[in-house]
């Protein structure tokens, strides 16, 4: 009980979203570079801004439930990402548009260089936060012994 | 988590193996077959998944080696009516076959191969890291 109410104290569980989100994610940006000189390859991702939008609805009703301090919290599965016990199972989209070229392949290195930086700081950004929640804790824990 | 490593190695492996056929390709530019037939250059061609990843992730995603194919385009002819190998008659008369490797566009796949082997080497450096932050969360 004490350990459920700490896995869903304040932003934790946001946090651990987003380190499932970006996680997962970066299955497929990785994947995206390995099939860069792929013939007939098209680079697949799933939309960063779908998912933030429906986290960002789920902190809002929990928010609304329970003044957003404590409480689980809900992400509405969408078509993209579904969640599957601890895991989050990805449905990328493939890209249409961009530059085809002569291996049918219509890559864009700078672009997927980008996600992959983003999507790495994204994951360093939560896991910080959810590492300085685990410091508070143990403050909390060494003050009452 | 590890199986995002295997994805980028396979990308590795792959374009070190493009690397080694350019390789082939011009340190072979003057070799002959036993038959007097030239050196045809080696095409690699890569294909999605990679069947021999150790990881689920691995074998779904990632990267691998297809094919290995000869170049179809024609060998180059070349003026040199003294060579042994020079045809004899017909309308190619006193020129050599020569082998159909194209030194330029060598060149610019070595340097494709190079930057796409470095590109799957930064994502692996990035994954590495993603790691390691998730493993601190745990200390």
């Amino acid at each position: 009980m004490l350990i459920t109410d700490l896995a869903n104290a304040g932003s934790t569980p946001v946090l651990t979203e987003m380190l499932r989100f970006s996680g997962a994610r970066q299955r497929l940006l990785v994947h995206n570079i390995a099939n860069m000189d792929t013939p007939d390859f098209r680079p697949s991702d799933v939309s960063v801004s779908g998912f933030q939008g429906a986290l960002r609805a789920a902190v809002e009703r929990r928010r609304d439930a329970g003044g957003g301090e404590a409480g689980p919290m809900d992400r509405a599965a969408s078509r993209e990402v579904v969640r599957s016990g601890d895991r989050l199972n990805l449905s990328p989209k493939t890209s249409r548009g961009g530059v085809l070229y002569h291996d049918r392949n219509n890559r864009d290195v700078e672009r997927m260089m980008q996600d992959l930086t983003e999507n790495a700081m994204v994951y360093r950004t939560a896991a910080d936060f959810l590492r300085r929640q685990g410091d508070v804790l143990k403050v909390a824990i060494s003050q009452r012994v | 988590m590890y199986g995002l490593l295997d994805i980028s190695t396979s990308g590795m492996i792959a374009q070190r193996a493009r690397l080694t056929a350019i390789t082939a390709n011009v340190a072979n530019r003057n070799s002959v077959e036993a038959d007097g037939t030239p050196y045809r250059a080696k095409q690699v061609f890569f294909a999605a998944g990679d069947p021999s990843a150790r990881t689920a992730d691995g074998r779904k995603f990632g990267v691998h080696l297809a094919a290995v194919r000869d170049d179809p385009s024609p060998f180059n002819l070349r003026w040199d009516p003294s060579s042994p190998r020079a045809f004899k008659d017909g309308p190619q008369a006193g020129y050599v076959r020569e082998t159909n490797v194209n030194p330029v566009v060598e060149q610019v796949n070595a340097i494709q191969a190079t930057r796409a082997y470095e590109a799957n080497v930064v994502a692996a450096e990035t994954t590495k890291s993603m790691i390691q932050q998730a493993l601190r969360l745990l200390s």
